[in-house]
């Protein structure tokens, strides 16, 4: 089954196109990476997929529902996390889950609030503030925000960017044990080549707002002629 | 899934708490915005009734009841602006909104959490206003009967109107547009002819002035406040009552009323009182 299908996604911003024509889709328990180098439209794309752009023109499909009709139900089926993005630093972390237990209508949300507690050991947290957290741990936070409705679809940009090598292992860990636990897809961008080669089944690679290339991290090598994934960006970075 | 997430309106119901949990918690966690809550309209209450206090002893004719009226009504509507838009840019400056964004939460359901929140904030904000206005000076908002229901009622919806333009002006042109959600409502403030009769200002404001709202509730409230609204302090009883017609104003009214000690009971008097002069 088709969790997410992007269909010629174009976005202009005055005289910028961001995104022309982008195309991809993710199937379920599959896990795509979209990568590229700064402002090659990566973010947008993104934006787009979540309703939070309306694009130019295109369309987005999610479990098979158009995104713009269906925007309420399909929203309640997928989640998001980045890097950029933040949460109410005066909130206590008990009191952030509760309130995006809400936020997506779940039927229990103190049982999907404890149960998220637990599997990001988030226990010893819950009764601290958002803004007392380190990084690594504002990251678990928000990793279990993303958690909380069961997502079919995880959104993350950047998840581990600002972390040290070891947390940032920790959480692509968690992450993979999740997808292969639940069967869940997720779409992820990263700068963190050894990240995408270890997570993503298939990368599509995003320059000047289009997709240049796409497929396994060994298939993209291969093409390339080059030994890995990082080699691969420069090239394509560098045109 | 539809096990785990509600549809239909419980669903509803259920996102629209969520941003008013959000915001009651924010508010448990953050002292300097209850103290904002409070602070600020309890300093303009004490400020404007010292004045009166210090006219009525100098014998400027000026009625208590007006002035404090027009404080505390003034504050429904810059309450329930600011009330909207800080819901708002608290998301906004915590970097989290484009969590709120991508969850299913429409924005009109995030608006009406924001709007719900608010009607709360404000109610508190009034009550504490309210018994310190009686406390101080023995004025009793309530003595303006139920026709005070309809007039906060309006000044709400207009604080509402107010902060939701305030937001989109923030969405529209970014961060760098908060300077609305501050100065807006006082932009409206000279138009609303909240501290004097709308008679005062020149024929043209005159005509925008009756485009907004909050004009017609400082005016109908000026003719509304019973005597008995400010007692109990040794002060001179404000001179206005309810039965004020257009007839009222002319001068030999307003003479009348300008004498202490004196009754009138005209609407255009009541007004005048509300000048120092």
């Amino acid at each position: 089954m088709t969790v997410l299908e992007a269909v010629s996604l174009t976005k202009r911003f005055g005289p910028v196109t961001a995104v022309d024509g982008v195309s991809f889709g993710v199937g379920e328990g599959e896990i795509v990476g979209l990568l590229g180098p700064n402002g090659a439209g990566k973010t947008t794309t993104l934006h787009m997929v979540l309703g939070l752009t309306t694009p130019d023109s295109g369309t987005v499909r999610m479990f098979g529902r158009d995104l713009a009709r269906h925007r309420t139900w399909a929203l309640s089926r997928v989640n998001f996390a980045a890097s950029y993005v933040s949460l109410p630093w005066v909130l206590r972390v008990d009191e952030l889950l509760d309130v995006f237990a809400h936020m997506y209508g779940l039927r229990n949300p103190r049982r999907q609030v404890a149960e998220m507690t637990e599997l990001l050991d988030l226990g010893e947290l819950r009764d601290r503030r958002y803004g007392q957290l380190s990084s690594g741990q504002q990251t678990r936070v928000q990793l279990a925000k993303a958690l909380l409705n069961e997502p079919g679809l995880l959104v993350l940009d950047e998840p581990t960017a600002n972390l040290d090598p070891d947390v940032g292992d920790r959480i692509r860990e968690l992450l993979l044990r999740e997808a292969h636990r639940t069967g869940r897809a997720m779409l992820i961008t990263s700068h963190n080549m050894p990240e995408v080669e270890r997570m993503c089944s298939r990368i599509h690679f995003v320059s000047g707002g289009r997709i240049v290339a796409t497929g396994s991290a060994v298939e993209l090598a291969g093409a390339y002629g080059v030994d890995d994934l990082e080699a691969v960006f420069l090239r394509v970075a560098r045109g | 899934m539809s096990q785990l997430v509600l549809d239909g309106a419980a669903a509803r119901r259920r996102r629209i708490a969520s941003v008013i949990r959000r915001d009651f918690f924010a508010l448990r966690r953050d002292p300097p915005r209850m103290i904002d809550m409070v602070f600020w309209p309890t300093a303009e209450l004490v400020l404007w009734g010292l004045v009166s206090m210090y006219l009525q002893q100098n014998r400027v004719h000026i009625a208590v009841a007006m002035l404090l009226g027009a404080v505390l009504l003034w504050q429904v509507l810059h309450r329930a602006q600011g009330e909207v838009t800080f819901g708002f840019l608290f998301d906004v400056w915590s970097r989290n909104l484009l969590n709120v964004f991508v969850s299913p939460l429409s924005t009109l359901e995030y608006v009406a959490g924001l709007v719900l929140a608010s009607v709360v904030k404000v109610t508190a904000t009034i009550g504490v206003m309210s018994v310190l206005a009686f406390t101080l000076y023995g004025f009793g908002v309530l003595t303006i009967g139920p026709g005070l229901v309809p007039f906060m009622a309006v000044l709400m919806i207009m604080g509402w109107a107010l902060g939701i333009v305030a937001i989109a002006c923030v969405i529209r042109f970014g961060q760098s547009a908060q300077i609305v959600a501050f100065i807006l409502v006082f932009v409206f403030q000279p138009f609303a002819a909240v501290f004097y009769p709308l008679s005062v200002l020149p024929g043209p404001v005159q005509a925008v002035a009756a485009l907004v709202p909050a004009s017609h509730v400082f005016e109908g409230c000026a003719g509304s406040w019973p005597a008995a609204a400010s007692r109990g302090t040794g002060w001179p009883q404000p001179r206005c009552s309810t039965s004020g017609t257009s007839r009222a104003r002319s001068p030999s009214c307003s003479t009348r009323s300008a004498t202490p000690g004196r009754g009138a009971s005209c609407r255009s008097s009541a007004r005048r009182s509300r000048r120092p002069s």
